[in-house]
């Protein structure tokens, strides 16, 4: 049985000035406990759709949701704070409470590793103090529908991971739901379940991640990286849409796995399976979507 | 799930709009420190052009009463409308929106806010030109009215800084605009050199119309419970008050079509 729906989009639009930011026909449900990963290019709509959730940005459509306003917590992509006044204020007045009272979030502030940051004022913070901030206020409002827009950008390969490992412990053994922008896949290998594909707009397909994997990758992909020889070994075998820098093989059978990884072997090639890879899911998903669309 | 139910007047809400008020280096410059000044160097000139040395209790209190005004334009006027148009800028209300604090609960506290800080200024002023001014005692009218008048007065000052920040959503902008109304109501009002009397017909129809004038030239009869005609100062509060209420309309009407506020 499915969980219960926190929110429905039906037949939504965003326009602003002449432009068509975004356009969803077919509905879109948001169900307790889903961990959606939002994924698009620059300019897809991504904020956009969660501007207009929150009611930030005027839309034409439906959103249609029982949670309150106060029940869902945002990160937005750019976070903005007073800067009359250290950290540490902020943090107590939007919360409403003390931090030396306040177990829960002398817990989060010591996770984070914030402390010191507490009395600094928020311009003085770097990229990924900033962010952590807000992440710290937003975990602690312990929403049913959180939504985390570009979390980790700016942010350097270490400090990324070691958010990124936080949340995902974090969320571990919260029925809380959430939906994470991020152009970072590896991160939502991690924290999302579902899948929301967008590109100029629309939305080229949503559900579940392992789902959607079969439906445009199959049973499992192998995955090498490009080179002129391992075109040449495997240019008669069936392959994935891929970036460039990469080849896909698909796996349709076990057999036929078998038979790649031999190969692979035989010619002493690395390479990488997978049966979740969100990149190549997003690849062959935007090229049947366009496939279809300009017939 | 914690229940967040948040009043719409909280301690917390007030202390930190505290900080963000008190938090503008300039508004202790023009609103506590430019007043003091000005009390001082213009009593000197004043008393020390006077032939007739009884009139020294009387010019010094005009002087006293027509600065004072100082401190509402400087810190509701001025100091308001920036932190406020920096705040739209930055997007904050939005941001603070996001965590449950509503915008008008935003406003609530920092009104609030202003008129413990503007209370505290004034008192100061106050303590000042008691101890060092010879000032005439009030009659018990006078001192209401004063006090009736100084509080319509910050109230225009806060709508009519409320407006232009939210019309114009820049610092840099709503700075310019409040910085040149505050020196034409000091020019206009009296405060800057040429004293009402001494100003051109068409500069003294402006001054006419700002209650800043009236504090200049005239606030002595009152707080000393002479018989005065009213209607000209009364006139002059109206007027202001309307053109910031229009603009206050306009602003907020824009404001929610926008999508803003919601
Ligand atoms: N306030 C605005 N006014 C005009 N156009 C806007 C506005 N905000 C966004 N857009 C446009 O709408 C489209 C979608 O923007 P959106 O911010 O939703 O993209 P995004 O998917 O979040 O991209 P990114 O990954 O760069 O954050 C873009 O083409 C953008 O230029
Ligand atoms: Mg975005």
């Amino acid at each position: 049985m499915e969980n219960p729906e926190l929110l429905q989009i039906e037949n939504l639009t965003v326009h602003y000035g002449k432009d068509t930011a975004l356009q969803i026909e077919h509905p879109i449900s948001i169900r307790k406990g889903d961990r959606v990963g939002i994924i698009g290019a620059n300019g897809a709509g991504k904020t956009t759709l969660i501007k207009s959730i929150l009611r930030l940005v005027n839309y034409q459509g439906s959103i249609h949701t029982n949670l309150t306003m106060e029940q869902i917590a945002t990160h937005m992509q750019f976070n903005e704070y007073t800067d009359t006044m250290p950290t540490r204020y902020i943090m107590e007045a939007i919360l409403q409470t003390k931090i030396s009272q306040d177990k829960k979030l002398q817990e989060l502030i010591s996770y984070f590793e914030f402390e010191d940051c507490l009395r600094k004022k928020y311009s003085k913070l770097s990229g990924g103090q900033k962010q952590r901030f807000t992440i710290i206020m937003v975990m602690m409002q312990d929403a049913p529908l959180t939504f985390y827009d570009e979390v980790t950008s700016g942010l350097d390969f270490e400090t990324r991971q070691k958010l990124v490992e936080k949340m995902v412990s974090w969320y571990k053994n919260k029925d809380s739901s959430l939906c994470i922008v991020s152009h970072y896949y590896e991160e939502l290998e991690h924290l999302a379940n579902k899948l929301l594909i967008l590109d100029k707009g629309h939305v080229i397909d949503y559900g579940k991640k392992d789902e959607l994997f079969q439906k445009y990758c199959g049973r499992a992909v192998i995955i090498l990286n490009y080179s002129k020889e391992k075109e040449t070994v495997f240019q008669n075998y069936e392959k994935l849409a891929s970036p460039a820098h990469l080849i896909a093989l698909s796996c349709e059978t076990e057999e036929k796995e078998k038979e790649i990884i031999e190969l692979l072997l035989k010619h002493n090639m690395d390479y990488t399976r997978s049966s979740s890879d969100i990149e190549i899911i997003y690849t062959n998903a935007k090229e049947r979507y366009s496939k279809q669309n300009s017939i | 799930m914690k229940e967040n139910k948040r009043k719409t007047v909280s301690l917390s809400m007030i202390t930190y709009e505290l900080r963000n008020v008190t938090g503008n280096p300039f508004v202790h410059i023009f609103g506590i420190g430019l007043p003091i000044f000005f009390l001082f160097i213009i009593t000197r000139i004043v008393v020390s052009n006077l032939q007739d040395t009884s009139l020294i209790k009387t010019a010094s209190t005009s002087v006293f009463l027509g600065i004072s005004t100082i401190i509402p334009m400087a810190m509701i006027l001025m100091g308001y409308s920036v932190i406020q148009s920096q705040d739209l800028e930055k997007g904050i209300p939005e941001r603070l929106q996001l965590f449950g604090i509503k915008q008008h609960i935003t406003i609530c506290n920092r009104i609030i806010s202003e008129l413990i800080f503007l209370s505290a200024a004034i008192i100061l002023y106050f303590i000042v030109g008691i101890i060092f001014m010879d000032l005439q005692t009030p009659v018990i009218s006078g001192i209401i009215i004063y006090i009736f008048c100084i509080l319509i007065f910050s109230t225009i000052c806060f709508i009519l800084g409320h407006a232009i920040a939210t019309l114009l959503r820049k610092f840099s902008l709503t700075y310019c605009i409040v910085m040149l109304l505050y020196f034409v109501f000091m020019i206009f009002g009296g405060m800057m050199g040429i004293t009402y009397e001494n100003m051109s017909a068409p500069m003294q129809a402006v001054a006419k119309l700002l209650p800043v004038t009236y504090f200049n030239k005239d606030f002595y009869t009152i707080w000393t419970g002479k018989s005065y005609n009213f209607v000209p100062m009364l006139q002059s509060y109206l007027f202001l008050g309307a053109i910031s209420g229009v603009l206050l309309f306009i602003a907020l009407k824009k404001d929610r079509r926008k999508g803003n506020l919601s």
